[in-house]
């Protein structure tokens, strides 16, 4: 993208992750393609990038979605050190999902090592209620405790996949803009510090 | 050009050579052809790519290192761009052993290393070390086959000819350079035998290498020797001979297993064939029943191909029985090609059917000739329905007029019958319209070939007869129910006597007439027909124009003649003393020109222009010819009809107290009308010949016609006439009386030239010669002021000249009568200066040189009377005064 001379909008790196046949594909699909794709086929890692309107701001998303099937689980790590923003997804249908949310939070957060990274717990598939392993409570208190929100989707009926990619990227645009605000005033000093750590070192 | 393509997911982002990847974005291509261009990181993919829908298209990544840009490329939207990035990798080389879904370039297997001696760089260089140019002259390949049998050019082959060599590689190159080549070969030969040595040392890393390995190889045979014995190979051979043994049992089982399904598979086929042999005439009635003669056509060929050859008498009586199916087939397929209607394509696929079945019948043939025949029957039906319509009684004749509806307006027309000639007419056309193209497409696809039938010879003759007997009749019907004078006696009894209508009638048709006949030209022009076959049409249409023409030039002739005069006189404009009439006749001639232009002298396709045609320009001119005429006989006619009406009004005489003969009086109470139609008649005949004959000019000129100046010039000379016959009408009837009451005046109350009576005024004649003078100039002046100038002076010149008679005749003046008779002429004189003319004046001054001459005082009597009853008459002077 770099060769491009005009200046691009801000770009926000959301990753999706989640345990397998969560839904995390048909999310992403639905927010960027409005598509709802019925057969599964497991994903290994797609890429993908538009640029949308948030709140009236022009800027662009880049979605990578994640294969949630363990035979991939080593690679999470470097996924995870590009992304500014996380939808952690399970599905309201299966408990084991859900459990699963506890490790990928893990992960991530260490990965990053940053306890306030924007992040959302989305209970996906929710239109299966009559399904649901997974009550709205449960799933409500562990976002409290871990202090980020919860929405629940559907990926089918496209129940709030717009709330949830849209909500992540103003917490991601907030956090930039502080960010901003501390490299521009101790930001430096911070790094002069870790440098002369890494002289020590 | 649509919106460039843009990819922004890539499912997966990453992969080996050989990945199958779901390509999504936007306006990725309308449909797989407009999909024209795929390259993942600069590698083409196209081919292995698989459009699906505008935003997803699944591809397969080729051999792709490192990450790199999806880009799309289609025909709507050009070259596309790129969000996402896609990231290949190797997960093994690929070599030639190994298998790949993609194609890999394969490295160079062995590489030459330090010891270059690669052959391909040895090859290149001429051995003459001259250099080796394309040389334009190239002697060709077989000429040197044939010189040299089975030797080649090539220097590395056994069959090596120098001849040869040279022929193609040297062909231009001088004597001299040969020589020098020559040298050149002689000296490398020598080097290479004096440097065989030299050759060693500069590839000694190869010789010491091929040494060592020839060293190492030894020993290692040596060291293999007592393991293997002496005859290491013994073992080997056994080895190949059990192991293809030892396939050849695995696959000999095979191949039986495959033999056993054969037959097992060639049983089956003999049976279904058999079945099918059987079942056929069954399957044939189903078929045709369905109509499905594509089907029946297959299995009969199918059928025929498989036992025609047969002896067997089963099959025999089996094909015998789908023969005559089929034969019935035919027969029955013949049958539909020949009934009428029956579209092109219906027919050509029937022609096709036949000819499958190898039918007996000349079938595309037949279906020429049965459309023919029936659109010459449909013809005649039309004809003869329209016969029977065409009946004297105008109830029976009702129906079918739908179609003119728009005629319903036209009130002079009964609007529920239309004549039986123009419905047979436009429904001829229609029908030839529809009919014909489809004879022609099927007389095309014929000698065309496209039916699949051999064209006999002379049939080309035959059509083209065919054709132009089709159009012929076509336009013999036409011209037999519309212009039956332009056909011979014969045939006008063969096409039909439908009653023409009358004269009015038909001119509301005629226009629409020659629409359709028009249009079934087109028609058939588009057909591309020959000239000689679109001719006849062309002189059918020329005919019908001029007879539509001529129609049009008769029917207002008709109307004209039927134009009455309002009296209304219109007072408005420059021409005075103009009523309606002229008006309505240039509107009734321009309305016609309308009407002829956008019908009949407008040229369409293919149509000569109607007025370069001599007929047609003599009968135009000669139809004019009869519109002037008319109408100057309606002018004659207005002026001649003294007893047009006996209308009373009382219109009084202005010859007040004059004792008029009995005669007079009686035509006196008529003449003012009378003589205001003369008069208006007159000045409307002058507006036509200096006005509306020009104006009628302009509109032909405008239509689009030729010059028409001998008509109008010639109306021009009868319109003249008619003035001045009108005019001496007019005088006759103004003057006569005018004059003839002076001499009974004069005398009045026993006066006399030489009674001896002192003047004190004028005499009373000269007053009513003059109040007469003035009731005329009133008349006129009412009517049409333009004409005083044609009318009063030669009343005047009449009143002089009788002035002058009167004089002369006078035997004796007495002094007072001398007196009073020079007062008299002098006023008259002085009073009718205005409009007097040379010949008046002379009338006059001759009136007075027969009155005796006068003395002084006598003189000066005159004058005074003169001065008194100028002053006296002041109002009546006015009035004959001549306007500048």
């Amino acid at each position: 993208m770099s060769k491009k001379p005009t200046v691009q909008p801000a770009l926000h790196k959301v990753i999706m992750v989640g345990s397998g046949g969560v839904g995390k594909s048909a999310l992403t699909l639905q927010f960027m393609y409005d598509e709802f794709v019925e057969d599964y086929e497991p994903t290994k890692a797609d890429s993908y990038r538009k640029k949308i309107l948030l709140d009236g701001e022009e800027v662009q998303i880049d979605i990578l979605d994640t294969a949630g099937q363990e035979d991939y689980a080593a690679i999470r790590d470097n996924y995870f050190r590009s992304g500014e923003g996380f939808l952690c997804i399970f599905s309201i249908t299966e408990d084991e999902s859900f459990q699963a949310t506890q490790e990928f939070r893990e992960q991530i957060l260490r990965v990053k090592n940053d306890d306030n990274i924007p992040f959302l717990l989305v209970g996906n598939k929710c239109d299966l209620e009559e399904k649901r392993k997974v009550s709205f409570q449960e799933a409500q208190d562990r976002a409290n405790k871990w202090g980020v929100p919860y929405v629940e989707t559907s990926a089918k009926t496209r129940e709030h996949v717009d709330k949830v990619f849209y909500d992540l990227m103003r917490e991601i645009r907030a956090r930039k803009k502080e960010e901003n605000k501390t490299s521009n005033g101790r930001g430096k000093d911070k790094n002069k510090k870790k440098k002369l750590k890494c002289c020590i070192l | 050009m649509g919106p460039p393509p843009i990819v922004t997911g890539l499912s997966p982002n990453e992969g080996a050579p050989g990945t199958l990847i779901k390509i999504r974005g936007e306006n990725l291509g309308k449909s797989p052809q407009d999909l024209i261009g795929l390259t993942i990181c600069g590698v083409d993919c196209l081919l292995a790519a698989e459009w699906k829908s505008e935003n997803k298209i699944l591809a397969i990544s080729g051999p792709i290192k490192g990450k790199g840009d999806v880009i799309v490329t289609t025909q709507s939207g050009g070259v596309g761009s790129c969000n996402v990035t896609f990231k290949g990798f190797h997960i093994a080389t690929i070599g030639p052993m190994k298998e790949s879904a993609v194609w890999v370039e394969e490295t160079e297997p062995y590489s030459w290393g330090r010891y270059s001696l690669s052959p391909s760089s040895y090859q290149q260089e001429d051995p003459l070390g001259l250099s080796v140019e394309d040389t334009e002259k190239k002697v060709p390949e077989e000429d040197l086959l044939t010189y040299f049998p089975n030797k080649n050019g090539d220097i590395t082959s056994h069959n090596f000819s120098a001849r040869w060599f040279l022929l193609e590689n040297h062909q231009a190159t001088s004597f001299n350079d040969l020589q020098a080549g020559l040298v050149h070969l002689r000296r490398k030969v020598q080097g290479q035998k004096e440097g065989q040595l030299s050759f060693l040392k500069a590839n000694i890393g190869a010789v010491m290498d091929q040494v060592d390995t020839l060293v190492n190889l030894k020993e290692r045979y040596e060291i293999d020797l007592p393991k293997v014995g002496n005859e290491p190979t013994l073992k080997l051979e056994k080895a190949i001979k059990e192991s293809e043994h030892e396939a050849r049992k695995l696959f000999d089982e095979v191949l039986s297993r495959k033999d056993r399904a054969e037959k097992t598979r060639n049983a089956l086929n003999v049976l279904s064939r058999f079945r099918f042999l059987f079942c056929l005439p069954c399957v044939i009635d189903r078929n045709v029943k369905k109509g499905d003669y594509d089907i029946v056509i297959n299995d009969y060929i199918r059928v025929k191909n498989l036992f025609c050859k047969t002896d067997v008498p089963i099959f025999k009586t089996a094909l015998n029985e789908v023969e005559k199916r089929i034969t019935e087939l035919q027969i029955k397929l013949h049958e539909d090609l020949q009934t009428m209607p029956i579209t092109v394509e219906q027919q050509k696929r029937l022609i096709r059917y036949l000819v499958n079945l190898d039918a007996p019948f000349d079938s595309a043939w037949d279906a020429i000739k049965s459309r023919s025949d029936y659109i010459n029957k449909k013809f005649k039906l039309i004809y003869n329905y329209h016969k029977s319509l065409d009946k004297p009684d105008p109830k029976t004749k009702n129906g079918s007029a739908s179609k003119y509806s728009k005629y319903n307006k036209t009130p002079n027309v009964d609007i529920t019958i239309i004549p039986a000639c123009v419905n047979f007419t436009d429904e001829i056309c229609i029908s030839i319209t529809e009919t014909f193209p489809d004879l022609w497409k099927v007389g095309q696809a014929y000698f065309s070939g496209e039916l699949q039938v051999k064209v006999e010879a002379g049939r080309q003759v035959e059509y083209k007869h065919i054709v132009m007997n089709v159009i012929e009749n076509f336009c013999k019907f036409v011209r037999a129910s519309l212009i039956p004078n332009s056909l011979d006696k014969g045939e006008r009894g063969q096409f039909g006597s439908l009653t023409l209508p009358e004269r009015d009638e038909i001119a509301l048709y005629l226009p629409e007439l020659l629409h359709s006949v028009r249009t079934a030209y087109v028609t058939l022009i588009r057909l591309d027909l020959p000239n000689e076959a679109l001719d006849i049409v062309s002189l059918l249409l020329l005919d019908l124009r001029i007879h539509c023409m001529s129609i049009m030039f008769q029917q207002t002739t008709e109307q004209i003649k039927q134009l009455t005069e309002t009296w209304k006189i219109n007072y408005n404009g420059k021409f005075t003393g103009v009523t309606e009439l002229p008006i309505q006749f240039l509107n009734l001639i321009e309305g016609m020109i309308q009407i002829v232009k956008e019908s009949v002298l407008s040229t369409e396709l293919r149509e000569v222009g109607l007025l370069e045609n001599q007929m047609a320009q003599k009968e135009m001119e000669k139809q004019l010819n009869n519109i002037l005429t008319a109408f100057h006989n309606v002018l004659n006619n207005l002026s001649s009809s003294e007893d047009y009406d006996e209308c009373e009004n009382g219109v009084v005489s202005q010859l007040i107290g004059t004792p008029v003969s009995s005669h007079k009086t009686g035509s006196k109470s008529n003449i003012p009308i009378w003589e205001h139609r003369l008069l208006i008649t007159l000045s409307n005949c002058l507006f036509t010949k200096g006005t509306v004959l020009d104006m009628v000019a302009e509109k032909f000129q405008q239509g689009g016609f030729p010059s028409l100046n001998t008509p109008l010039n010639n109306a021009k000379v009868l319109l003249e006439h008619l003035e001045k016959s009108i005019l001496d009408k007019y005088l006759e009837q103004k003057s006569d009386p005018l004059v003839g009451t002076i001499e009974p005046s004069m005398y009045l109350g026993r006066f006399d030239w030489h009674l001896t009576i002192p003047p004190s005024d004028i005499r009373p004649y000269i007053k009513e010669c003059i109040n007469n003078l003035i009731n005329v100039h009133s008349e006129i002046i009412h009517i049409s002021p333009s004409l005083l100038n044609a009318v009063l002076p030669q009343v005047v010149e009449t009143v002089a000249e009788e002035l002058f008679r009167l004089m002369s005749c006078v035997q004796k003046f007495s002094r007072e009568g001398a007196v009073q008779a020079r007062a008299d002429i002098s006023v008259l004189q002085d009073f009718l200066s205005g409009y007097s003319t040379e010949k008046a004046s002379n009338y006059f001054q001759e009136a007075l040189d027969v009155v005796p001459p006068l003395d002084r005082t006598d003189a000066i009597l005159v004058e005074d009377i003169l001065r008194q009853c100028t002053a006296r008459m002041k109002i009546q002077v006015l009035c004959l005064k001549r306007k500048k």
